[in-house]
């Protein structure tokens, strides 16, 4: 057992001995030696289940939307990932802050593509920190997914896209783990025909797809839980990435999530704006 | 199943001659849900109401589409039109088949096909109408007019005659903008003195009219007819209530920086009043130069003053006080032409002047009483050049339009010097020569006959030789290069908005041009009105113009005014926004995206499962709320609709185009 997986069952247990919190939702184990899954625990022995290993990876965060009016705190363990769904949903005015208390743990880095992007290994919100942080490694190409869609002709985008949704089977999974996806209601879950249509079509999937990532847009976390769970395996963050780096390159350095106050670029008007594309 | 109607418009032959009316026509009375179609020459027209009124009560009709042109010139002809029928007037659609097909297109079969679609779409829109209800909303019967120039004094003016309190706002410590500063006026040549000053006179003794000099607008709340404003009034450390204006302390003031009414061609004590008629009669101490407040010593104004008005400790206020409507009268600036023109010098050589100090230069209580002489030694010019479109018509350096005024004063000021200094070279480059208003050309050409030379030409350098001004150009109908040995030079310069205009147009949500004039409700048909209800706009705000049209428009924005303070209350659009509370996550996304402050976001009791909990959800305030729909893009969910403009129809609308 590790040192550090000690200092969490050693938190998380503290916190639910106390009866601080609620609940503490961090990973378990599964049938599959690699794979974990969101664990939470209710009683301070439930401790002993955490687990905490390079395949630690799915996000956790976002299953507090499932309890929006929780009695007692809810305890989640975060990594810098984590912190960011979290503030992600706190500037969408969908969780509250005292609501919330969080275990901060600063990450290592797992073995995924996804993590080779990561900007922020270390919380960015928490209430204790349970060891020391680390610098992030520099990250790889941030846009890795946009920048190969981008190199393609007109056509040749078309033609991509539309084999990738194709293949989407309307399962919604990718908007059920976002962190950006937290409206109360979806607009896909409400009847909906013409061309807002919920037919195994390539148009109507398409339309899906496309909708879905100007809803993430600018809030997008780049955490990459989208592509994760999809069981199709669809690289959809090629679309997330893109607005982002359309951002990134109009107005310099922009993060979603880094914390809860900033403002999403695309939701403010501003007499500054650059506006050369008007 | 609804009884549509479709009304296809020929608009003489604006439409008919590129859509094939009657193929739209039969092309309509296949679409599900109407039940006739027709078309008339002109729709608008007394007959063709008739027409259409006929038709709702033959063929029991429960919604119109009109093809016609773009509803901003016609909407509410219809909708007034419905409302003698028992078709409700928000169950009408207009389909643009003028702006957006006829007159943008040639090919008449393609147009013909754009307009049938244009037709289909309105329809399927049509069908999901509902009917909507105007309320009203009560009228503070008070008026403020911002600006305190010739258009802000000739509104406040007309609508105080007429009845209504206003509110005269000037950030200047006195009223009069720019005509106080004028000489003469074109055509007439009638001193602009004579004329400005007994209105401003006027206004300051109105009993219906309250003068707010040296005060802003800081804030604004509110909505048409119910405008709650603060203002801020700056200190002006002399107390008004009890001077009267006796002059003594100016004398006596030890100070001496730029006058601001004489543009820098004098100097004026720190308390001052900003010019001798100026209205209020009475001075303010100008804090930046004012020895007591940026150094603490001196104080002698507060020795002389004998009926001891100076405070010292006087300091900004803020009060808000609640209008019906608003009148924007903010004025020009002129360009910082120093900033563009290096080839002129840049503002090295006191004697090149704008158009404005050439005014305060040739009046009789400006800084020389009116002689025209170099500010450089105090001689009189033997040759002047007089350069147009100094950062006008220049859209590589200054602005692209035309400052409107100019040609004529440029004319104005060769006669003054040519009357003043008979036997003088005046020289005028200019670009055209413009000159639409009555009695205009003819002044253009006595001027000519005094003596002025005009050279057609940009001057491309001035430069300094001697005491000369040296300015090159190109006589470019001689197509040749003159050189012009000046030893004054004037520039009419461009007339730009004044400085502050962004804030305070974005503080009312008015828009603003391309060259940030602001905008008005539409060019030809509602000149004086801005988009924002109960928000009007009066002069040069609006672009350049000289004084009579200045007048003109400030008289034409203070009637819209009186007519909306006539009322009690007034109607309110029906379309404007609606959240639907259960599907509302209270993410606020509309509320910041609404150009209106419409929005805002207040907590509710919902229950979740078998828990009470307060949540937050978006709420819309009907006074505030224009319509633009801003908020129903920005929200993911849907959760906010905008009536006459729901989703649902706008996506019926979509798939009537696509599908
Ligand atoms: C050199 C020159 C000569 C001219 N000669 C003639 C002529 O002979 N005949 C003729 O017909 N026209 C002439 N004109 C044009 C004439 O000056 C204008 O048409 C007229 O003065 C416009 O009046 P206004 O009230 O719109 O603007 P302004 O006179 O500019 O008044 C605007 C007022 O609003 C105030 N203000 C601005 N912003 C704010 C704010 N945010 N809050 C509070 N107050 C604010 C300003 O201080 C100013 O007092 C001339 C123009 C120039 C430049
Ligand atoms: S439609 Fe929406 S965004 Fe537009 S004014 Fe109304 S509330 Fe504001
Ligand atoms: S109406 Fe829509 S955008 Fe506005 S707060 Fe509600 S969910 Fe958010």
């Amino acid at each position: 057992m590790n040192d550090n997986l000690a200092k969490m069952r050693e938190a998380a247990k503290r916190a639910l001995e106390s009866g601080d919190v609620g609940y503490v939702i961090g990973w378990g184990a599964t049938k599959f030696p690699d794979k974990t899954s969101p664990l939470f625990m209710r009683k301070p022995e439930d401790a002993e289940r955490l687990v905490w290993n390079e395949y630690a990876i799915p996000g956790i965060a976002k299953y507090l939307l499932d309890d929006l009016y929780p009695d007692k705190p809810i305890g989640v363990f975060v990594r810098g990932c984590d912190s960011r769904a979290i503030n992600r949903m706190m500037k969408d005015n969908r969780i509250k802050r005292e609501n919330l208390r969080l275990l901060g743990i600063p990450c290592d880095g797992k073995d995924d593509e996804r993590c080779t992007i990561c900007r922020n290994r270390n919380p960015l919100v928490y209430d204790e920190l349970l060891w020391d942080e680390a610098p992030t490694p520099e990250p790889k190409d941030r846009y890795f997914r946009a920048n190969a869609v981008e190199a393609m002709s007109a056509d040749g985008r078309y033609a991509y896209w539309s084999e990738v949704f194709d293949q989407c089977i309307r399962c919604y999974a990718c908007r059920n783990i976002c962190p950006a996806c937290n409206c109360k209601e979806c607009y896909v879950d409400m009847t909906a025909t013409g061309f807002q249509g919920k037919q195994h079509s390539r148009s109507d999937n398409l339309i899906f797809g496309v909708t879905r990532a100007f809803h993430v847009g600018d809030r997008c976390i780049e955490c990459g839980e989208c592509e994760r769970v999809c069981p199709m395996g669809l690289p959809i963050m090629g679309q997330t990435q893109k607005i982002l780096k359309d951002i990134n390159e109009l107005v310099g350095d922009y993060e979603s999530g880094v914390d809860a106050e900033s403002e999403n670029y695309l939701g403010v008007f501003d007499l500054d704006d650059k506006d050369e594309f008007m | 199943m609804s009884k549509i109607g479709v009304f296809v418009c020929h608009c003489g032959t604006n439409i008919a001659n590129t859509v094939d009316v009657e193929r739209a026509v039969a092309s309509a009375r296949e679409l599900p849900g109407v039940a006739f179609a027709s078309e008339y020459k002109y729709m608008c027209s007394e007959p063709g109401q008739q027409m259409i009124k006929d038709a709702i009560e033959e063929y029991g009709l429960d919604r119109v589409v009109i093809a016609s042109c773009s509803p901003r010139m016609h909407e509410t002809t219809f909708r007034k039109m419905l409302k003698d029928t028992k078709v409700n007037p928000y169950m009408l659609e207009i389909a643009n088949i003028r702006e957006q097909c006829s007159w943008v297109h040639t090919d008449k079969a393609k147009a013909t096909e754009k307009a049938i679609r244009l037709i289909r779409m309105s329809v399927a829109k049509a069908a999901r109408d509902e009917p909507l209800f105007a309320s009203s909303i009560p009228i503070e019967k008070r008026a403020l007019v911002i600006g305190g120039g010739i258009a802000g004094i000739q509104a406040a003016l007309d609508i105080a005659d007429a009845g209504h309190e206003v509110a005269l706002l000037e950030r200047e410590p006195s009223i009069g903008g720019k005509m106080a500063m004028l000489d003469k006026t074109f055509p007439t040549l009638d001193c602009s003195a004579c004329i400005s000053t007994p209105k401003m006179v006027d206004a300051g003794a109105h009993p219906n009219i309250k003068l707010l000099t040296s005060c802003e607008v800081v804030k604004t709340e509110g909505y048409i007819g119910n405008f709650q404003v603060t203002i801020r009034r700056n200190a002006r450390y002399v107390n008004h209530d009890i001077c009267t204006g006796c002059g003594l302390c100016e004398t006596k003031c030890p100070v001496k920086t730029d006058s601001e009414f004489n543009h820098g061609l004098s100097k004026r004590p720190a308390i001052y009043k900003l010019f001798p008629q100026a209205v209020p009669s009475k001075p303010v101490i100008d804090k930046n130069s004012c020895l007591k407040l940026t150094k603490g010593k001196c104080g002698v104004c507060e020795k002389v003053c004998p009926l001891g008005c100076i405070d010292y400790a006087d300091e900004d206020r803020e009060f808000t006080e609640t209008f019906g409507a608003i009148v924007f009268a903010t004025g020009y600036e002129l360009i910082d032409w120093t900033a563009l023109y290096g080839e002129y010098g840049g503002g090295r050589y006191p004697d090149m002047l704008t158009g404005l100090q050439f005014e305060r230069l040739v009046n009789a209580s400006g800084p020389t009483e009116g002689h025209i002489v170099r500010p450089s030694d105090g001689k009189e010019p033997k040759t002047v050049a007089i350069v147009k479109c100094v950062g006008s018509r220049d859209p590589k350096k200054g602005k692209s339009y035309c400052s409107r005024a100019c040609c004529m004063y440029a004319a104005k000021h060769a006669h003054q010097i040519l009357d003043k200094l008979p036997g003088t070279r005046v020289f005028i480059f200019y670009i055209d020569v413009r000159t639409p208003g009555k009695g205009y050309e003819e002044f253009y050409d006595q001027t000519r006959k005094d003596g002025a030379i005009y050279v057609r030409g940009r001057i491309s350098k001035i430069y300094k030789d001697g005491d000369k001004l040296v300015c090159n150009g190109e006589d470019t109908l001689l197509g040749k290069q003159v050189k012009v040995m000046a030893d004054m030079v004037v520039l009419e310069t461009a007339m730009t908005p004044s400085s502050g205009i962004e804030e305070l147009a974005t503080m009312f949500g008015v828009a603003r041009d391309v060259n940030d004039w602001i905008q008005e409700a539409h060019p030809k048909l509602r000149p004086v009105e801005t988009q924002v209800g109960g928000v009007f706009l009066a002069g040069t705000c609006q672009g350049p113009r000289d004084i009579p049209d200045t007048v003109a428009h400030a008289s034409a924005a203070a009637a819209k005014v009186v007519s909306l303070l006539n009322k009690s209350e007034m109607e309110t659009s029906p379309m404007i926004s609606v959240v639907r509370r259960e599907h509302c996550c209270g993410c606020g996304a509309c509320e910041k995206i609404c150009p209106y402050t419409a929005i805002t976001l207040e907590e509710i009791d919902d229950r979740v499962g078998a828990k009470r909990v307060k949540r937050p959800i978006a709420s819309v305030n009907s006074g505030l709320c224009q319509g633009c729909g801003a908020c129903t893009a920005a929200c993911r969910t849907g959760a906010i609709d905008l009536l006459g403009f729901r989703n649902a129809q706008i996506l019926e609308e979509v798939d009537a185009l696509c599908l």
